[in-house]
């Protein structure tokens, strides 16, 4: 027999499949959730229920939205001819951040990922390729990860993207800001060294 | 417990807790070592790119008491396969050199061949070609690792199969003649034996620079991936993923 009451059993199992929670800290939530206010646990039921029922993906550019175009997409204030393709929908709040870009976005949901059976026809290039076959596009920054994973994906894209008149840029890689170049590996310096620029 | 110090290639790494990795190494001096990199996940500063997979390192390491991870202290990458472009058919033959290492080594056993066959391979794919590395790596690990059988004969009846028609199958180890083959059976060519005696006697670098098509040794890949496929009992993800790659 269980030491908990089934609902409490319940709660528990469903907590322990997230991510980063073991069987102790899902019994730690779950008993924070049985002594919280009755509003505050229908508010974490309805948020959990919402995010399945109204999220889906933008069917432009493949973010998680719940309106359809999602909100890059629709705004008249991005230059919506330039698209930055990353592989997660997180990865645009980190390129957000800089308020430098002002451009649109194409989510990938993944990159090339040979180990785990990943090849380019799992990836959500149909309407990239849509985009900037209707003309709709003048540049296309790959910003992929810098790793061998990014570079397979980026690598593959740039050959699929060849058009008349589309740029095709991927972003620098090397040293991060307020680092030493003494600590750089050979890689991470090979990279900054390629990727340098005129001033 | 004491740092040990050894030239490693890094095969795989998985997320572990928060910001952990977990590391497979294939070290030269210990053979494969599964170990813990702390915070590598969250903080790049200590491991950098190091930790890529087939990036050749030198690694830095130690065991602890009871425990079977050794805790990786860090890697000095002497050579990443970054450093090269990365399109997708080297994506996946890179890949397919890392499962198969990690699929093949048992833990913790030195096997100096196979490291330095690693590491020539992993150079020779720095190239445009990789359908002759592919194979070279596949023929070499399987007979370094005990499981190809005799090219040369019949293994049923101990005919010899020179200048004559072979023949393999999915289940059975060796290669069988026309009167023996199984039902099924797929036919390895006589061109591709010859292949497979001079990839025995040379190293990888004496076949660089040669056109090299997908077509060329298909059915001596077929052949190898079957066989090792039936020894560790499981399918080889690359494999299938190398297959669909248009020649
Ligand atoms: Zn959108
Ligand atoms: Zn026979």
């Amino acid at each position: 027999m269980s030491k908990f009451a089934e609902p409490m059993v319940r709660l528990i199992d469903s907590l322990k499949k997230l991510p980063g929670i073991g069987a102790k800290s899902a019994q730690r939530l779950a008993f924070h959730i049985l002594r919280s206010s009755d509003e505050d646990a229908e508010g974490l039921a309805a948020a959990v229920r919402d995010v399945k029922a109204k999220l889906r993906l933008c069917s432009n550019c493949n973010n998680i939205t719940d309106v359809d175009p999602c909100v890059y997409c629709s705004s008249a204030t991005r230059n919506q001819r330039m698209v930055c393709v990353v592989e997660e929908p997180t990865n645009i709040a980190a390129i957000e951040k800089t308020k430098h870009f002002n451009g649109v976005y194409h989510v990938l949901h993944g990159s090339i990922s040979p180990l785990h059976g990943v090849g380019p026809d799992q990836l959500r290039i149909s309407n990239l390729m849509r985009r900037v076959d209707d003309g709709q596009v003048d540049e296309v920054i790959l910003a992929t990860n810098p790793t061998i994973e990014g570079e397979a994906t980026a690598t593959y894209l740039s050959g699929q993207l060849r058009r008349a008149g589309l740029k095709v840029t991927r972003i620098a890689m090397g040293i991060p800001v307020g680092s030493d170049i003494e600590y750089a590996d050979e890689i991470t310096m090979l990279k900054a060294m390629e990727g340098r620029r005129e001033l | 417990m004491a740092l040990k110090e050894s030239e490693a290639i890094v095969l795989r790494t998985y997320p572990l807790r928060e910001a952990d990795l977990l590391v497979t190494l294939f070290t030269r001096a210990e053979g494969k070592v599964r170990g813990v990199a702390r915070s590598a996940k969250k903080s790049k500063r200590r491991f950098g790119g190091a930790l890529e997979p087939l990036t050749y390192v030198r690694a830095y390491y130690e065991d602890r008491e009871r425990q079977e991870l050794a805790r990786l202290d860090s890697c000095e990458v002497l050579e990443s396969p970054l450093a090269t472009e990365v399109g997708y058919p080297r994506a996946v033959a890179l890949a397919h050199v890392a499962e198969l290492l990690d699929e093949l080594l048992p833990d913790r056993e030195t096997n100096d061949a196979a490291f330095r066959l690693a590491l020539s391979v992993i150079a020779g794919l720095r190239g445009a070609d990789v359908w002759m590395p592919v194979t070279y790596f596949e023929l070499w690990m399987t007979r370094l690792m005990g499981y190809l059988p005799d090219l040369g004969e019949c293994m049923i009846c101990g005919r010899p199969l020179n200048g004559s028609r072979a023949f393999f199958h999915a289940l059975t180890d060796g290669l069988m003649c026309v009167d023996d083959k199984r039902l099924a059976s797929s036919e390895i060519s006589g061109d591709s034996r010859v292949l497979a005696a001079h990839m025995f006697r040379a190293p990888v670098e004496n076949f660089a620079g040669t056109r090299w098509p997908k077509k060329q040794g298909s059915d001596l890949r077929k052949f190898l991936i079957q066989t090792l496929q039936r020894h560790i009992e499981k399918k080889l993800v690359t494999a299938g993923m190398l297959e669909k790659i248009s020649a």
